[in-house]
């Protein structure tokens, strides 16, 4: 069984008996063909039956593995791992890219695997994390797809009308997309019609070490940008958190005459599920102009107990991210290569770690946009975007190639705008005042 | 019909001062005037914004219908078999006009910064002090005037964006974001010291030219005006002008198509450019506001010819243009916020610039935002550039010139970078094949391709 697939560096997973057994396993049923096997409950010549040229069979054999696996039943467990393995590829296409990913997560979760792997991957992924290959991974992502323009567009709108007349602005910017978010927004504060104001962004980072370079390198880049603006600015960084829920007022540098703006941009998912009110009402202690709020519309989180639940929603999220991954970039594009491979930590995160094993910040258990309004909902108040920020919203996906759409909420419960792939809603952003 | 009612002051709000009695000016080819400083001896009129914006500004006496131009009211008082001696209009030549904005802030409400046309004060008072009401649609941009808006929506998307590394962007947002993060940012910055002096003293003309190259810090506040059309307090210059100062023509792939596409551009922004330097306010006359965007101009055409090195040796950029066609727009994200609040900003003299300069103390490391387009600030250069003036207006030779210019520029290039040749040779195995005339390496350190600027790698 070809094991490397999985971690370059670790031993093979299926230790020689285990190989041995699925051989037998097929050997068993090569035998058994003539007649449907009883010896285990679903297995028989339809589920195994060869991929047809037309139609996805990589969500149905993954659905039917982590059934497999939540029904515990090694046999099945097995054969199927054998047959997605077989079929898998992280340089196919997409089906074959989802087998290899999911495959890749099952496989830690029926072998109990998955921290040491998730711990690999991370390791291997921060090897290779440069301030370089960062910045070109992500303008790139950006320039051909909206999926981060548009929490940026709609926050920088939000903060922007918030902090309309201020001139101490402190933005305490918790996110994942390396201040990118910012120069635009300095540029706008520039040619504000009165005076420009004075600009502090304290960057949250609760990555490791090694990320913290990449964030020196990214803070002078602001500065420099801001001079450049002719923006009084000022720039922090504040690293080495075990989790969000160790920042204070005063650890921020949170002064009283200062407009405050929380701006979490895939953040909130990164919080332990039991510590995000916590987390909400941290923020509301800061007493913020705005607090906006970007996020992936998914649910992994009310589905946490029910493993085959949350593969079924895992699976449907990342089905529509590669599809967009792969229309957007250039077919043999190594920036989708690298996001892509950035997504299978995070699957193995989500499906194969438990949660609160002492990983920092990155629990990756994502909620949809109308869940975490419940929660915002307790401390704050949903602002609605203006206007000029939604045209500037439209004009931004008119920029893209077409597939983008947006989805106002409907009815009063529902707080935020939606990005969506194919009418699918992908990216929610929100805006709220305390 | 006017000049029967200049006689009394009625109620719809006309009333008019007269600065002095005298001769009619001459009434063959008027010349235009500076913006702003009337004809002393013309006649002042200070009409209230609801009758500047009033649409029936022709009244006919008999019956008191109102029609928006002379000629219709003409047409129409035909219709009231007038006596012969009242159908002519009256034959005492009329004064010239003056007419002053009825908003007391702003700087065209005292008579001596009158301006000579009502339908330049019209625009006037709309973009600075009127709703905007007319929004492009591509950036979101407003616009007050529909004229502007409409010369806008011309232009909207096909300008180019031009970073110091090479790069050219179609999408404005994305050559900001780009911009911030480029490591030619840095090397920028030290250049632009050097030549801040001189750019201050000049500053004062370039608030009103607006040729788009920023000089103090806060210059960069400027910015967006260029793709604004109000910028100056004159009503004269074209809004359009800002516009194309910009506008390098639309991107292309090929030399070839570069090259007319840029000599339209250019033919287009002759006229433009005319009015211009005709226009005194140039006193100060130098060259350098013009040559920023002739460089613009040109910059694009030199790096054209980059582009087409590279359409030639890799299909990727092209295919990748094509697949990500869509991205044509342009302009500020936050223009909107822009435009409600640039109506004061572009009011805001050279000399509050250079305040704020002072103020952000620091900054004297300015560079200009637009650093990005080869500048050319120093007075030695002054020939090659007037080399790229003549070969504006002597159309012909503008291929020829960018040849010379190119030289020149090229090595301009080489010193500045040569840190970054050195570093792109050694990562690109090709060198010297992809490198262009100017002899800068193709592929900078931003790694830039196609005309979006990027190559799958």
């Amino acid at each position: 069984m070809d094991t490397a697939l999985f971690t370059p560096k670790e031993a093979p997973l299926f230790n020689s008996n285990q190989q041995r057994n699925v051989k037998e396993a097929m050997e068993m049923q090569s035998i058994n063909q003539p007649q449907n096997s009883h010896t285990s409950t679903s297995i028989s010549s339809d589920s195994i039956e060869l991929p047809s040229a037309s139609g996805k069979w990589a969500p149905r054999l993954l659905l039917e593995c982590a059934r497999a696996i939540s029904e515990n039943d090694s046999g099945k467990i097995h054969l199927l791992l054998w047959r997605l393995n077989e079929l898998a590829s992280p340089y196919g296409d997409c089906d074959q890219k989802l087998a290899s990913y999911f495959l890749q997560a099952l496989f830690c979760k029926a072998t109990d695997s998955g921290q040491r792997c998730y711990e690999t991957l991370a390791a291997v992924a921060e090897k290779r994390h440069s301030f370089d290959s960062a910045r070109k991974l992500i303008l790139k992502f950006q320039e051909v797809s909206p999926w981060m323009t548009f929490g940026h567009v709609a926050s920088n709108g939000a903060i922007l009308e918030a902090f309309e007349g201020e001139t101490k602005l402190h933005i305490i910017d918790i996110s994942n997309t390396l201040c990118t978010q910012w120069p635009i927004l300095l540029e706008a504060l520039a040619t504000r019609n009165d005076e420009t104001p004075h600009l502090k962004l304290t960057v949250v980072d609760t990555a490791s070490t090694v990320r913290s370079v990449v964030m020196n390198e990214v803070g002078q880049r602001m500065q420099k940008f801001a001079r450049l603006m002719g923006v009084p600015f000022e720039f922090n960084v504040i690293s080495g958190l075990y989790h969000l829920g160790e920042l204070t007022k005063e650890g921020l540098g949170v002064q009283e005459d200062e407009a405050i703006a929380v701006n979490c941009i895939g953040a909130l998912r990164k919080v332990e599920v039991e510590e995000r009110g916590a987390i909400i009402r941290m923020f509301q202690s800061l007493r913020p102009r705005v607090v906006t709020v970007v996020e992936e519309e998914a649910d992994f989180s009310s589905s946490r107990d029910d493993f085959v639940k949350c593969f079924e929603e895992c699976l449907k999220f990342y089905t529509l991210y590669f599809e967009m991954l792969e229309e957007s970039f250039f077919p043999t594009s190594n920036d989708r290569l690298t996001l892509e491979r950035e997504c299978s930590r995070n699957i193995v995160r989500v499906l194969a770690c438990d949660d609160g094993n002492g990983t920092e910040g990155d629990s990756e258990r994502r909620e949809r946009g109308s869940q975490w309004s419940e929660r915002l909902k307790e401390a704050f108040s949903p602002v609605g975007f203006t206007d000029d920020v939604m045209d500037d919203v439209k004009s931004l996906l008119k920029r893209y190639r077409a597939g983008w759409g947006l989805l106002l909420p409907q009815g009063d419960r529902e707080s935020g705008i939606h990005l969506t792939w194919k009418e699918e809603p992908l990216v929610w952003a929100s805006a709220w005042k305390p | 019909m006017l000049e029967n009612m200049a006689e009394e002051e009625l109620p719809n709000g006309f009333v008019q001062n007269t600065i002095a009695e005298s001769n009619p000016p001459v009434a063959n080819k008027k010349k235009r005037s500076l913006p702003g400083t009337p004809d002393p001896e013309a006649e002042v009129i200070a009409l209230s914004p609801k009758t500047l914006m009033a649409t029936n500004r022709f009244l006919c006496e008999i019956c008191g219908k109102g029609f928006q131009r002379d000629q219709n009211l003409q047409l129409h008082r035909r219709g009231h078999n007038l006596p012969w001696k009242l159908k002519l209009r009256s034959v005492k030549e009329p004064r010239k006009r003056v007419y002053v904005c009825p908003e007391k802030t702003c700087v065209h409400h005292h008579p001596s910064r009158a301006l000579g046309d009502l339908t330049g004060i019209k625009k006037h008072f709309c973009r600075k002090h009127g709703e905007k009401k007319w929004k492009c649609e591509k950036c979101s941009k407003r616009y007050a005037v529909q004229s502007d808006w409409k010369a806008h929506s011309k232009t909207c998307g096909t300008r180019e964006y031009k970073c110091d590394c090479g790069t050219i962007f179609s999408r404005r947002d994305s050559f900001i974001t780009h911009r911030a993060f480029c490591d030619a940012l840095a090397e920028e910055t030290a250049r632009m010291n050097a030549v801040s002096n001189m750019n201050n003293a000049v500053a004062g003309n370039i608030n009103h030219h607006f040729m788009g190259i920023p000089l103090g810090p806060n210059m960069a506040q400027h910015l967006p005006s260029i793709f604004k059309p109000n910028v100056s307090s004159d009503g004269i210059i074209n809004p359009t002008t800002r516009e194309l100062s910009l506008w390098t023509g639309q991107g292309s792939q090929g030399h070839e198509v570069m090259s007319t596409s840029n000599l339209q551009g250019i033919h287009q922004l002759g006229p433009c450019l005319g009015a211009m330097f005709a226009d005194p306010f140039v006193s100060c006359a130098n060259p350098p506001p013009s040559e920023y965007h002739l460089n613009l101009v040109f910059g694009t055409k030199l790096s054209s010819s980059s582009t087409e090195e590279l359409s030639s040796t890799t299909s990727l950029p092209l295919s990748d243009v094509k697949e990500t066609g869509t991205q044509l727009c342009v302009p500020s994200l936050y223009s909107t916020q822009h435009q409600s609040h640039q109506t004061p900003s572009a009011n805001m003299s050279a000399t509050a610039l250079l305040q704020k300069a002072a103020q952000i103390g620091a900054t004297s490391t300015e560079p200009s935002f637009l650093g990005s387009f080869r500048l050319k600030f120093n007075a030695d250069s002054q020939v090659q550039d007037g080399n790229k003036l003549c070969g504006l207006y002597g159309s012909n030779t503008l291929i020829t010139n960018i040849g010379n210019n190119a030289e020149e520029s090229g090595g301009e290039l080489s010193q500045i970078h040569p840190a970054k040749r050195r570093s792109t040779l050694n990562e690109d195995g090709a060198g010297g094949r992809t490198r262009d005339f100017l002899g800068v390496g193709v592929q900078p350190i931003c790694h830039p391709s196609s005309i979006n600027g990027w190559i799958s790698s």
